[in-house]
């Protein structure tokens, strides 16, 4: 399946998305991030890629981007999407209901690059400990220079 | 009542807690608490060079290490356009299935023991050093390597290696059905694994999982095959699948891959054998990864700006499908590396295979999902 297809595909129900070449993969889909449930949907049901191999998200000071990596087991290939929200009140719709494994890649997205999800079942930190306040993959965290840090122990 | 099983608990085989709640011997629910071993691998990559990740990468996995150096600088010379010579290609391929065998020996070790055997983890642990030493006698390392570069490998092959290699591998394969007899021929092997842990397709594809969990239940999906990289398009070998789903399936796939693995290396032993060449692709300063000018040209910084792309990578490590998302704006740095580890994925999901099962299942059925957690905290 080559982006061609694939934008083809997709025109009629999605007019506002852009599906350029990404080498090595089916193309990579630019969509405004209000249709995340829609298109993943449809990308999964419609086109055959039915199996999340990711969620990644990057800040780039302004916006932060979400990209999301799905495979077809059908046409052995992986097809990119990516969406960017303003960073000023980074949030998105959860895609737990569309690929129940986006859990813990929404989870992590969220203590590291501070995307909250709406919808998601259960955004507790993932790996930084507990009472950790910062978000380090962001730009504004710099690696030399220490943070002052209080980790609170959790009650069991 | 909630119990936790870590952080040191032997079922573990890492630093992770897995709280579980229980009624008497029954799991009602699980919740796996992760993030003991997170080093910030993908923020720290941030500041550095690109053949400075590398070492990052040996501690990504630490029984991978190969692996995951493999998967990040096919990421890398995507993003930066640099072609690799066809002999550091079959290097590599040769490197990554030397360090399946030795990561799936670990886990044979590791997993007979949860469940009572004492002597197969001697054997495996015994066998995974031959491998071990090979890699020491061409990388200098035995677990951490830092062998692969931006465009090839760091040094060719010792002379008299691929002998060496063969003689192991003769070894290895006489030792494999040594290994099923002990564990297949056991009774304690079947009653404590059998129909344990299911996870059938379906689940499996829904809940994003990967690697030999995944062909446990008969889905034939490999990248070896499905989207071949490095030399695995020049090579013949099949795609290991068991249907049962269970711990005894996939106990079945990784034993058909260490053989299959095997079968991999001797073509690729023989492809090294007859073709000599370079193994670093030649528009690539040797001192990419180095802060400073080479010898000759000592003095002053050099600033190096390079294009401007993102590279993706995916590749069949040990535990499953590993990716590898790198962007680089320019600089000299990479500005983002995005890693997706396997492991995370196979255990984010351990609710559907671990509840309705006994607390004494636990150990087997997290032995039979092979967790790494230095791959999944990064």
């Amino acid at each position: 399946m080559e982006a061609e297809e694939v934008g083809a595909r997709l025109r009629e129900r999605f007019p506002d998305v852009v599906v350029e070449p990404f080498p090595g993969t089916a193309g990579r889909i630019r969509f405004p991030a209000a249709r995340l449930i829609e298109l993943l949907t449809e990308v999964r049901d419609g086109l055959g890629f039915d199996h999340l191999g990711q969620v990644g998200a990057i800040d780039w000071v302004e916006e932060r981007e979400l990209f999301y990596t799905v495979w077809s087991d059908r046409a052995k290939q992986y097809l990119f999407l990516s969406t960017r929200i303003p960073a000023g009140e980074p949030h998105l719709e959860s895609l737990t209901p569309v690929f129940p494994s986006a859990n813990w890649h929404e989870r992590e997205a969220c203590e590291l690059v501070g995307i909250t999800f709406d919808h998601h079942p259960d955004l507790r930190p993932l790996l930084t400990p507990t009472g950790y306040q910062f978000h380090p993959l962001l730009r504004s965290f710099r690696l030399h220079e220490p943070e002052e840090l209080e980790v609170k122990v959790r009650d069991v | 009542m909630w119990i936790n099983m870590g952080p040191q608990h032997p079922m573990t085989h890492g630093l992770w807690n897995l709280r579980v709640k229980i009624d008497g011997e029954l799991v009602l629910d699980v919740d796996p608490e992760m993030g003991y071993l997170h080093r910030g691998i993908e923020k720290i990559s941030e500041d550095r060079h690109y053949n400075e990740i590398i070492t990052l990468m040996d501690r990504t996995c630490y029984v991978a290490g190969m692996a995951w150096e493999h998967l990040f600088i096919q990421a890398a010379e995507h993003a930066l356009h640099i072609q690799v010579p066809e002999r550091a290609q079959w290097i590599r391929t040769m490197s990554e299935e030397f360090q399946r065998v030795a990561s799936h020996l670990m886990w044979y070790a590791a997993f007979v023991q949860d469940i009572g055997l004492m002597s197969p983890f001697l054997y495996g642990m015994r066998d995974r050093d031959l491998v071990l030493d090979l890699f020491q006698s061409y990388t200098g390392g035995r677990l951490t390597y830092e062998y692969m570069r931006v465009g090839g490998v760091r040094n060719d092959l010792p002379p008299g290696f691929t002998d060496q290699a063969r003689k192991v591998c003769d070894w290895l394969s006489d030792r494999f059905v040594e290994y099923d007899r002990l564990c297949l021929g056991s009774d304690i092997f079947h009653r404590r694994c059998d129909n344990l842990g299911v996870l059938k397709a379906s689940e499996c594809i829904r809940y994003g999982i990967t690697g030999p969990m995944l062909r446990s239940a008969g889905v034939a999906r490999d990248l070896r095959k499905d989207r071949p990289y490095a030399a695995y398009g020049q090579v013949d070998f099949e795609v290991a699948v068991a249907d049962g789903a269970d711990v005894t399936g996939r106990y079945l796939v990784r034993m058909e891959e260490l053989r299959q693995s095997l079968r991999i290396l001797r073509q690729t032993l023989d492809w090294l054998d007859r073709n000599a060449g370079p193994v670093m692709a030649e528009n690539v300063p040797r001192w990419m990864g180095a802060p400073y000018a080479p010898v000759g040209r000592e003095g002053y910084l050099l600033k190096r700006e390079y294009p401007k792309g993102v590279g993706f990578s995916a590749i069949e490590e040990p535990h499953g499908e590993a990716l590898a998302y790198v962007v680089n704006e320019g600089g000299e740095h990479p500005y983002r590396v995005k890693l997706k580890s396997p492991v995370f994925v196979n255990i984010a999901a351990a609710r559907q295979y671990l509840v309705g099962y006994r607390v004494a299942d636990i150990p087997p059925i997290m032995g039979s999902v092979d967790v790494c957690v230095g791959e999944v905290d990064r």
